[in-house]
């Protein structure tokens, strides 16, 4: 008894005593000599969306896990620069980022098709030929980039933009997809009887798609699309009598009240129509491939969606945008820049890019499953049908020229005054 | 005693309890309200932190805007005195901190710009009043780099005239390269803000800052979800004010500090938030580093104790066990010196009682041998004197024969002797006995047998029979004349089918007994003594002798009594089933396939019909003699007929004798004591059978009857014999002698073993019809005798009939005597019935085996 009592007095003094010599450490004292690392910053110019708190967009996710796999294989550190229009009366982005393109303030820029055309055109980006990643690209991808003879920017995914509709509501009223124009301006007259007083909800970007469609349909698909764009550069053709069509089928969708043109002019993309799409209110909205996947903007819907080509004569025809990085010829660190874009759009980079935001990859050797709402555009660029929503061989920018034009559209102007004005940019052109 | 001392230990642990509990309410206090303080200072010293910090930025900004200022001042003086001030201002570069220079000179709207292009002041606007050093300073906007920018306009004096207006563009983008990196850990969120427009600025930058939220100060509220309207209008009013404006809010569930800290007198904002436990990461580690203290405080207190607990248990469960097995001790010594006084009182009583009790008969053999030897010449007094002296002997036998069996049982040495016996013996010879006492008190007896599925068991029919008349002769004691008793023997459920289970039940309706006395009636020596039964003599052990025999044979023992109504005794016994006689061969064996049975209720009849069904035998029952006599006249055949005589009658009997074939025999069926029955007996082959109806009694008259047509031979007549006897008692061979001379036998008496068997050895064969041996006798006793006698080497010394006379009564003394190779044992003193049956009996046996 005796013993075991001792035996126990002697295990808490041991554990007292071993709690002591734990609770004991080493008292800092000397000198303390900090080392200064010499920091490799790459400043990545890049627009931002306007989300909700806690809400990440997942395509924005995808690529940074992509520049975090540069960063960690470069060492060096990306520092983000953006901007946003706070409303329509700012700066756009593509104003933004021509101007600092051209003031040498970054690295690293996301470009839309139009000012990638400009600052391609103006000398301001390098050429991209030479990276490891360049030599995976599919040839649309490397034609729609390549400005002057020079490869001037990669996408991370080939974005196709198209219908997106409310099946339930076309079922309710005993409607079919619409295949050409008339098609579906017969489904928005259909809806409007039933008293859906706006069938398309619009914003002030995208509604140049059914431009496009319309417009080049023909040349994309068939047409001879080298004598073609020759003819245009040479003026021997005009680019306003391939627009007039879809610009003549906007006009009726504004007329008739398919599209609400105030709103459209001042809304920003998704943020104003989404809301009336996703409550069942609008049937048709527009919007890029990404969009319909999960946990973005329209990848949870109460009714069974469908993403489908923009009407035109030759059927459902999905419209092909690409959004690419850029360095800049003169960017202060600019050989980091070329490098981690390299790393950015390589096949490893870019497989785990599409497998996070399932979508179609510039990489010809990178093929991934699409959800099944957007199986019918997937259908129809797997067979090779689509418009090109951006070329840089044209010498007349499209993406960006067509959107503005639209949206002089919208503001009131005529179908022959916006012709007039592809045609002085074609004059322009021309006279470059 | 114990529960005393219960409470005595509770009321002790109390205090002890309420102090631990005491301290650790004072130990809690003082760690809360040390914790408190801390967290207090700690929180205190974080915002002060914060405040530091944000004070450092802001001097840096401000700073930075005042040598922008010097600056401009300093080309405001050299372009003032410039001879071409616009070739200045057009040689000048625009760098990433001043990025555009331009001059309006006094008087007009238009001037000249840096990249040659003209310039005027439409599109800047210094509308909000901000300035550096007294110089005014325009909102935000976005420059033609795409960059936010603002510009200060600075007067070009020359003599202290202003000549013109300098204007410099600054970007936002120089004062980020002066802003800490990594503002705590990286962890806070900084912003500058323009403070008229709300507008950012100047933004995070870096991966994990692309959440949105850094457009302006209504992004920033939305997008880390800020709405309390509260916060939201206080923010409002020191943005107002140029005030500084820090409040705690949760962002992403992260408890955080946000501020917005005034710079350049509300020009600008710094605006973000930082993660409480950012702040506070020293503090965390110091309140981490008190838990820490604090839990091992507490587990060592805990672990103290624990120790002190269970070192007090273990005192306690020894002192438990100790004051436990002083309390056995007290409590055994207790119950010992009860028992010791009881015993003693009891046995004080006990021989008290016996004092008298022997005393009375003693004095009445004394008194009347006294008599006798007085009036010897009267014959009928002298009859009447020896009748009284047997009386009062054969009381004082039982009185010592009970004390004789209670010292046995008591001492544990009473062993049963296994027998097979069937019921009909036993209760004929119960019933033998005690019909007679009842009778005598003019009471009824009652015998009632149901439900007993075997007649031949296995036990100790002595002690059994023992049990029986202790009970049976009490119930006739103690109930007065002319009442009831009732002896039952019921058949239970079998638990085993091996074990006959059996309930005897013996009621009276006489005197009853108290409750008290119930409790004690078990006890030896102890006896009901009241004004009624004072007359009843016993020694009071009876009850005791029961209930050990009883508990001896595995069974159990029950009493109900109430004074004045009667008793009931219920003993339960399971006794091994004995095998049963071939009784199916016997009635083959006699020729016997059909009984008669007339008169009787039905359920006798019944019960007859039940019990002769194993027997093989058809039991033809008839309601009346008239009706069995009818039977037989139409043919009937039956070889033996059984006639219940208390509904038949003699006539009854008559008439069936009648009808029946000469040589079938008839059984009266009688009651134990049934009357009249003479006449009837005396008709041709008709014999008695006592109820209750048993085969086994059935088929042992009916043996006899087949056996001696003529009827039974006078059992006990040993007339014209000549016996060998040893006994050293001179009185006791006297007694013999003159016994054996009564009823007519020779008796040759030597003095001990070896003188009997020298006699039988120089004797001839057939001189002797029978040995009797004393067992305890000097020189040789009757067992080394008895062993003599069967060793001698003549033809008769094993079948000679040795009988032990003894006053050794008990079994394991006849057990011993049949060892030693005696054919049987008399108890002294000698009952000469029983002794004249034995020998007859032996002799018989001993006949039949001679060749």
């Amino acid at each position: 008894m005796k013993k075991s009592t001792g035996k126990r007095r002697a295990a808490l003094a041991l554990a007292a005593l071993l709690c002591l010599t734990a609770c004991g450490g080493d008292v800092p004292g000397g000198m303390i000599i900090e080392d200064r690392e010499e920091k490799r910053e790459v400043n990545l110019f890049s627009p931002m969306e306007k989300t909700d708190p806690d809400a990440d967009n997942v395509a924005r996710t995808a690529s940074d896990l992509t520049v975090a796999m540069a960063e960690k294989a470069l060492g060096i550190t990306m520092v983000y620069r953006t901007y946003t229009a706070e409303n329509h009366r700012d700066k756009t982005y593509d104003d933004v980022v021509l101007d600092r393109a051209r003031s040498n303030l970054d690295d690293l820029y996301l470009l839309n098709p139009d000012t990638l055309l400009v600052l391609g055109s103006e000398g301001r980006l390098a050429d991209l030929s030479g990276l490891e990643s360049a030599r995976n690209l599919r040839q649309i991808v490397r034609t729609a980039n390549t400005v002057d003879g020079k490869l001037v920017a990669i996408p991370q995914e080939v974005a196709a933009y198209g219908l997106f509709v409310n099946m339930d509501l076309f079922r309710q009223y005993g409607l079919t997809l619409p295949e050409t124009p008339e098609e579906f301006l017969e489904c928005c007259r259909v809806f409007q009887e039933y008293g859906i007083e706006t069938p398309v909800g619009a914003n002030r970007w995208w509604l140049e798609t059914f431009v496009f469609a319309q417009a080049y349909a023909g040349l994309y698909n068939g047409g001879n699309i080298e004598a073609e764009i020759a003819a245009l550069n040479s003026g021997e053709a005009k680019y306003s009598s391939y627009m007039r069509p879809g610009f003549e089928f906007l006009q009726t969708l504004i007329d008739r009240g398919y599209i609400d043109r105030e709103k459209a002019l001042v809304s920003e993309a998704i943020e104003a129509e989404r809301p009336d799409f996703l409550a069942g209110k609008t049937p048709i909205v527009m919007a890029y491939w990404g969009a319909a996947n999960a946990d973005s903007a329209y990848g949870k819907t109460d009714f069974e969606m469908r993403v489908i080509g923009f009407p035109s004569s030759l059927g459902q025809m999905p419209v092909v945008s690409m959004t690419g990085f850029a360095v800049g010829a003169g960017a202060e660190h600019r050989e980091d820049a070329l490098r981690a874009l390299d790393i950015m759009t390589s096949d490893e980079a870019l497989r785990l890019y599409s497998e996070t935001n399932r979508v179609i990859s510039p990489s010809r050797n990178i093929q991934v499953d699409c959800v099944p709402a957007l199986r019918p555009l997937n259908d129809r660029i797997e067979a090779g049908v689509y418009v090109l929503g951006s070329n840089a061989g044209m010498n007349v920018e499209q993406w960006g020229n067509t959107c503005q034009i639209v949206r002089e559209l919208l503001a009131g102007a005529s179908v022959d005054a916006c012709m007039a004005a592809f045609d002085r940019l074609q004059e322009e052109a021309l006279a470059r | 005693m114990s529960e005393k001392i219960n409470r005595q230990e509770t009321r002790r642990g109390m205090p002890l309890l309420l102090s631990i509990i005491l301290v650790f309410i004072m130990f809690g206090t003082v760690v809360f309200s040390v914790s408190r303080r801390i967290s207090g200072e700690m929180s205190a010293s974080a915002v002060q932190n914060l405040r530091e910090s944000l004070d450092l930025i802001e001097s840096t900004i401000e700073a930075i805007l005042r040598s922008q200022v010097e600056f401009q001042t300093l080309i405001a003086r050299e372009i003032a005195g410039a001879e071409d001030p616009e070739a200045y201002i057009r040689a000048y570069e625009g760098n990433r901190t001043m990025s555009g220079l331009a001059l309006i000179r006094a008087g007009e709207t238009e001037g000249v710009s840096n990249t040659g292009a003209v310039f005027s002041e439409e599109g800047l606007n210094f509308s909000a009043g901000g300035t550096v050093m007294g110089l005014p300073v325009s909102r935000s906007y976005l420059n033609d780099m795409g960059t936010w920018a603002y510009t200060i306009k600075c007067p070009v004096e020359l003599d202290g005239r202003t000549v013109g207006t300098l204007y410099a563009e600054y970007i936002y983008t120089a004062l980020d390269r002066s802003l800490p990196d990594g503002f705590y850990n990286r962890q806070a969120t900084l912003y500058i803000m323009d403070g008229k427009s709300r507008r950012f600025v100047l933004q995070p930058k870096g991966m994990g800052q692309r959440s949105a939220g850094h457009l302006n100060l209504e992004d920033f509220y939305r997008a880390n979800d800020m709405k309390d309207p509260e916060i939201l209008s206080q923010a409002d009013a020191c943005l107002e004010n140029g005030q500084n404006y820090l409040f705690y809010h949760d962002v992403r569930s992260v408890q955080s500090l946000s501020y917005m800290w005034s710079v350049n007198d509300g020009t600008l904002y710094l605006v973000g938030y930082v993660p409480v436990h950012a702040i506070q990461q020293e503090g965390r580690s110091v309140t981490w580093s008190i838990l820490t203290v604090v839990i091992s405080m507490l587990a060592a207190f805990f672990l103290c104790i624990l120790l002190y607990y269970l070192n007090w248990r273990q005192q306690d469960q020894l002192r438990r066990e100790q004051e436990e097995e002083r309390s056995l001790h007290s409590r055994q010594l207790t119950e010992a010196l009860r028992a010791a006084q009881i015993a003693s009182e009891s046995k004080t009583t006990f021989l008290s009682n016996m004092s008298h009790d022997i005393r009375t008969p003693m004095n009445a053999v004394l008194g009347f041998a006294a008599l006798l030897a007085k009036d010897a010449e009267n014959p009928a007094k002298v009859r009447e004197y020896t009748r009284k002296i047997m009386a009062s002997g054969q009381h004082l036998l039982s009185l010592i024969n009970d004390i004789l069996d209670v010292s046995k049982i008591e001492s544990g040495k009473v062993a049963l002797s296994l027998e097979a016996f069937t019921f009909s013996g036993m209760i004929s010879s119960v019933e033998a006995m005690i019909q007679p006492m009842a009778k005598a008190r003019g009471q009824t007896f009652r015998l009632e047998v149901t439900g007993i599925r075997h007649e031949c068991l296995m036990g100790d029919e002595t002690r059994i029979n023992q049990v029986l008349i202790n009970l049976l002769s009490n119930a006739v004691k103690y109930t007065p004349e002319g009442g009831c008793i009732w002896f039952r023997i019921i058949g239970l459920p079998q638990r085993s089918s091996q074990y006959e289970h059996i309930r005897i039940e013996v009621e009276d309706n006489g005197y009853g007994m108290t409750p008290e006395y119930l409790e004690t009636i078990f006890d030896a020596f102890t006896r009901a003594e009241n004004s009624t039964t004072s007359k009843v003599q016993g020694t009071g052990l009876g009850m005791a002798i029961t209930k050990s025999l009883v508990e001896l044979m595995g069974g159990t023992i029950a009493v109900q009594s109430e004074v004045g109504r009667g008793s009931l005794f219920q003993v339960d016994l399971e006794l091994r089933i004995g095998e049963e006689q071939d009784s199916r061969r016997f009635w083959e064996r006699q020729g016997v396939s059909c009984l008669l049975a007339a008169g009787g209720d039905p359920e006798s009849r019944e019960n007859i019909r039940a019990l002769m069904e194993p027997t093989g035998v058809v039991p033809e029952t008839a309601g009346s003699p008239e009706e069995a006599a009818a039977w037989l006249r139409s043919g009937g055949d039956c070889q033996l007929a059984l006639a219940d005589w208390e509904t038949c009658g003699l006539q009854g009997v008559r008439t069936l004798r009648k009808a029946l074939p000469p040589g079938v025999p008839l059984l009266l069926l009688a009651e134990f004591d049934a009357g009249d029955t003479e006449e009837a007996l005396a008709l041709n082959r008709t014999a008695l059978l006592t109820k209750p109806f048993f085969v086994s009694a059935l088929q042992e008259r009916a043996a006899e009857l087949w056996a001696e047509p003529g009827g039974a031979e006078e059992a006990g007549n040993l007339r014209g014999l000549h016996f060998l006897a040893a006994e050293d008692n001179e009185i006791n061979a006297e007694i013999l002698s003159e016994l054996m001379e009564l009823e007519g036998v020779s008796c040759e008496i030597v003095e001990n073993g070896l003188l009997a068997v020298e006699c039988f050895r120089q004797s001839g064969p057939g001189t002797y019809d029978a040995i009797l041996l004393d067992v305890q006798m000097p020189v040789m006793n009757g067992h080394e005798a008895a062993r003599a006698i069967r060793a001698l080497e003549r033809p008769d010394a094993g079948r000679i009939p040795i009988i032990a006379m003894t006053a050794n009564a008990f079994t394991e003394d006849e057990r011993a005597a049949l060892d030693a190779g005696m054919d049987a044992h008399a108890a002294k003193p000698l009952d000469m019935e029983l002794l004249k049956k034995l020998i007859h009996q032996l002799i018989k046996r001993k006949e039949a085996s001679d060749p």
